[in-house]
C-alpha cells in the first residue's frame, strides 16, 4: 500500500518536473513547479519528516513560487513567444547530458559500496523506527508524540548543536534581503517607492514598506517597452 | 507504519528529478525558467538528504537526532535567499536589455 502510494507520488512528481521544464507558457511552468514542490512535500511525509514537509509547503509554495510568479509577471514573458521556446541547437546535447547524469547516478546507486556495518543501499528496504518501541501496541501513541515533538526537536537542535549554522543562515537571509532590495531599487524612480521588498518567508516582519510595492510594480511594467 | 519502501526508490526519484532539472537548466533560455529548474535540482538533493537520514538508523554520536533534516532545512534557507537575489538580478537585467533570456546577456562576449 505504501509502495503504491510512493509510486503514484513519484510518477506525479516526475511528470510535473517534466512539465516545468517543457512548458512553453511560463505561468504554466510555475504552476507545474508548485505541484512538484507539493509532491516533494508528500515524499517528506512518506519519509516521516512531517515538519520538513510543512516547511516545504510554507517556504517553497508560499514564498519561492510567489517570488517566481512576480518575476514572470514583471518581465512580461508570460506568453510563449520565441524567447521561451527551447533552443533547438541545444536540445540534443542537453538531453544527452541529462541522460548521462541519470545513468551515472543509477549506476552509483546500484553499485554503491556500503560503509562498515551497513547493508548496501540497494538492499536497504526496512527503515528503523523513529518510535522507541515500535512493536508494542502503544507504538502509535509514541509515533504521534514523535510527530508532535519534531518541531521542538528541530528548534532545540538549531539553538544548541547547530547554532553557528543557524546564525550564518540568518546572516545570509539578511544579506539576501538587503541585496535584493538594493538590486531592484531604481535610482531615478519616485523616491517614496522602493521597488520590491522580496524576502524569504521568515523575514516578513522586517519588510520595510510592503504597501509601497504596488505602484512600483505598475511603473516598472509600463515603462519598459518590449 | 509499515515501512517497506526500499531506499532505492527515493534515490531513483531524486536522481530522475535532478536529471530533469539539469536538462531544464541547459535547455531553457528564459532566466526565470532556468531558476525554476535549479529549484527542482535543489529539491531532489533535499529528498536524498532526508531519505539517507531516515534509513541510516541511529545517527552517529555527536550528530543529534535529526542531522539530515537540519541539513535539508539549511538547503531550503539558501534556496530561498538564492531565489530572492536571483529574481532581483533578472529584473535588473530585464530593465537594461529588455529581455529575460540568458543568451541575450552577451555584453562581455568577445
Amino acid at each position: 500500500m505504501v509502495q503504491f502510494l510512493f509510486l503514484v507520488i513519484a510518477a506525479l512528481g516526475l511528470l510535473t518536473a517534466l512539465g516545468t521544464v517543457l512548458a512553453r507558457n511560463l505561468v504554466h511552468a510555475a504552476l507545474f513547479l508548485v505541484a512538484f514542490f507539493f509532491t516533494v512535500a508528500c515524499q517528506f511525509v512518506l519519509l516521516e519528516a512531517e515538519f520538513l514537509a510543512a516547511l516545504q509547503v510554507l517556504v517553497y509554495i508560499g514564498a519561492v513560487a510567489i517570488i517566481l510568479m512576480f518575476g514572470i509577471m514583471l518581465t512580461r514573458n508570460i506568453q510563449g513567444d520565441d524567447t521561451t521556446i527551447v533552443a533547438a541547437a541545444w536540445k540534443i546535447p542537453a538531453l544527452v547530458a541529462g541522460l548521462c547524469v541519470f545513468g551515472i547516478l543509477v549506476f552509483g546507486i546500484n553499485n554503491a559500496v556500503a560503509p562498515a556495518g551497513h547493508s548496501p543501499w540497494s538492499e536497504l528496504n526496512v527503515r528503523p523506527s523513529i518510535a522507541a518501541d515500535a512493536g508494542s501496541s502503544k507504538a502509535t501513541a509514541v509515533r504521534r508524540e514523535a510527530v508532535n515533538n519534531m518541531a521542538r526537536t528541530v528548534g532545540n537542535e538549531l539553538m544548541t548543536r547547530y547554532v553557528v549554522g543557524f546564525e550564518v543562515a540568518g546572516l545570509l537571509l539578511t544579506v539576501a534581503l538587503v541585496g535584493a532590495i538594493a538590486l531592484a531599487h531604481r535610482e531615478e524612480a519616485e523616491p517614496a517607492a522602493p521597488s520590491r521588498g522580496e524576502q524569504p518567508a521568515r523575514l516578513t516582519s522586517a519588510s520595510p514598506q510592503p504597501q509601497a510595492a504596488g505602484p512600483s510594480l505598475v511603473s516598472s511594467g509600463a515603462s519598459s517597452p518590449r | 507504519m509499515a515501512s517497506d519502501i526500499p531506499l532505492n526508490w527515493f534515490l531513483y526519484f531524486a536522481a530522475a528529478s535532478f536529471s530533469i532539472g539539469l536538462v531544464g537548466v541547459l535547455v531553457r533560455r528564459n532566466a526565470i525558467a532556468v531558476l525554476m529548474a535549479i529549484e527542482i535540482m535543489l529539491n531532489a538533493a533535499n529528498v536524498n538528504l532526508v531519505a539517507f537520514w531516515r534509513y541510516y538508523g541511529n545517527p552517529p554520536p555527536g550528530a543529534g537526532p535529526l542531522p539530515g533534516v537540519i541539513l535539508a532545512l539549511f538547503v531550503i534557507t539558501v534556496a530561498a535567499a538564492e531565489v530572492a537575489v536571483g529574481i532581483g538580478m533578472i529584473l535588473l537585467c530585464y530593465r537594461r536589455w529588455h529581455a529575460a533570456d540568458v543568451d541575450r546577456y552577451d555584453s562581455m562576449s568577445g
